[in-house]
């Protein structure tokens, strides 16, 4: 999620302070107050499973990565000492990159088919795993 | 806000010749715009002898924007459309410098009493017309590609480019873009991208003028079925006439109905808009355009995080379209391209 949740909760929580104030015009406030509704509805269902799923996105690609090393050199393994959403983060930041090159030389390859279905198979999943109750797609 | 309101009117009224006693009531900011600051206000003036008012539009540039749009091209768009088959509200003033309002603007008619929420579609009293609907707005497409963007005069504003060169310029710009804006990788969006420059479309049919983001959610209708104004023209350019369509397309504007724009089913969109344009729509280059638009439509939502991580807006509305719509873009990303 870009921004960062943190970021935009600090930003909801002055906007909020603001929003107290009677001065303010009520069409402002209301779309002000509907609109961090709406985000904070999206921090609501994203809390609980989002360092599960950074982890498990992290395997997967790496798992993709080593399954490609004969075509670009399969980076280190995701970083799980550190279990900070912020530190899972960069390492799914760092394994996608790698992933993107992978992707880019298997497709020029014919006799890598099933690989580049995996890493399709893969990207479907990551859509998934990120997908909202109210997607509309 | 409420500052605005005697400026504005000092504005306006040395831009009456005879009027007098101009006044700016019930100016009211409009949530959503995304691009600039939206008001609805009450226009009340003398002339002749009579009280006159008039409820008019003031769109002002915010500090920092979704959408990075040329103020003067989206004006010109709507005045070239003003009074034909496609129909815009009146445009009336636009000032480019910033010492009357604080930021440059643009002041138009309001088009009242009329709904531009996708959601509303879906209910009574709108649902029974959403064929009709549909019928309209790719009707009103084809019209748009129809016309002559040099007899409209917007070659004027608008730098034409070659036939051949229309695909590669705007994909050229929104991989741009994309280097430039994106906060983390996006596989999904670089596979298309890649799929998109190998697989190049055909030159354009005719030069067009492209509104840029025709989709439900940016006409103004009524419960009878009619589109009563075509809005957000401030990514208007020149270009192949099936970049519109494909944008109309692409399925994160379904809305999650299972019809192209939550209206019509997508061949027969297409087939309207085959019908009142007069061009082809070879099924190649719709699905390239409407590919293409996939990768345009995560450029938007990307570089809107991009406006509040940098720091120029830290308002909600530059969260909403990133945290709502990325996963849901490389979704329809893999539809288009027969992976989902």
């Amino acid at each position: 999620m870009k921004p960062e949740v943190p970021e935009v909760l600090a930003e909801l929580a002055q906007l909020l302070v603001r929003n107290a104030d009677p001065s303010v015009h009520p069409a402002d406030r209301a779309s002000d107050l509907g609109m961090s509704a709406m985000l904070l509805g999206y921090v609501a269902e994203s809390w609980d499973g989002r360092a599960h799923l950074l982890v498990e996105e992290n395997r997967a690609i790496h798992a993709l990565l080593k399954r490609g090393e004969a075509y670009v050199a399969s980076p280190a393994p995701p970083a799980e000492d550190n279990l900070r959403l912020s530190a899972l983060t960069a390492e799914n930041q760092r394994l996608a990159a790698a992933l993107i090159t992978l992707h880019a030389a298997v497709e020029r390859d014919p006799a890598a088919g099933d690989l580049n279905d995996a890493i399709w198979a893969e990207l479907r999943t990551s859509t998934e795993r990120r997908k909202w109750a109210t997607s509309v797609v | 806000m409420s500052s605005l309101e005697p400026r504005l009117a000092a504005y306006i009224a040395g831009r009456l010749a005879n009027a007098s006693d101009v006044s700016v009531t019930g100016l009211t900011r409009i949530s959503g715009g995304a691009s600039r600051e939206t008001y609805r206000f009450v226009l009340n003036w003398r002339e002749g002898g009579e009280a006159r008012e008039r409820r008019l539009i003031l769109r002002r540039d915010p500090p920092a924007s979704l959408i990075d749009t040329e103020r003067r091209v989206e004006f010109e768009a709507y005045r070239a459309f003003h009074g034909s088959s496609v129909p815009v509200p009146e445009m009336l003033w636009l000032e480019e410098g910033a010492e009357a309002l604080d930021h440059p603007f643009s002041i138009a008619e309001e088009l009242h009493g009329f709904e531009a929420s996708p959601a509303l579609l879906f209910t009574e009293p709108y649902l029974p017309h959403l064929q009709r609907l549909g019928e309209r707005k790719w009707t009103i497409l084809g019209e748009i590609a129809k016309a002559d963007p040099v007899a409209l005069g917007l070659t004027e504003v608008m730098p034409p480019p070659g036939l051949g060169a229309c695909w590669d310029r705007e994909l050229s710009y929104w991989e741009k873009v994309l280097d430039d804006d994106e906060a983390e990788p996006l596989p999904i969006t670089r596979a298309a991208i890649r799929w998109l420059r190998a697989n190049p479309p055909p030159p354009a049919q005719k030069l067009s003028v492209v509104h840029g983001d025709y989709r439900t959610g940016n006409f103004l209708y009524d419960a009878h079925g009619e589109i009563r104004g075509i809005l957000d023209w401030e990514m208007s350019h020149l270009g192949d006439p099936l970049e519109d369509l494909g944008w109309s397309l692409n399925p994160v504007w379904s809305f999650g109905q299972p019809r192209a724009g939550g209206l019509l089913p997508e061949a027969e969109a297409i087939a309207v808009w085959e019908r009142a344009s007069g061009l082809k729509a070879d099924p190649a280059a719709v699905h390239w355009w409407t590919l293409f638009n996939c990768v345009k439509g995560q450029g938007i939502w990307i570089s809107s995080a991009r406006v509040f991580i940098d720091g120029g807006s830290k308002a909600p509305i530059t969260v909403v379209p990133p945290w709502m719509l990325q996963t849901a873009q490389d979704r329809a990303t893999l539809k288009v391209m027969g992976r989902l």
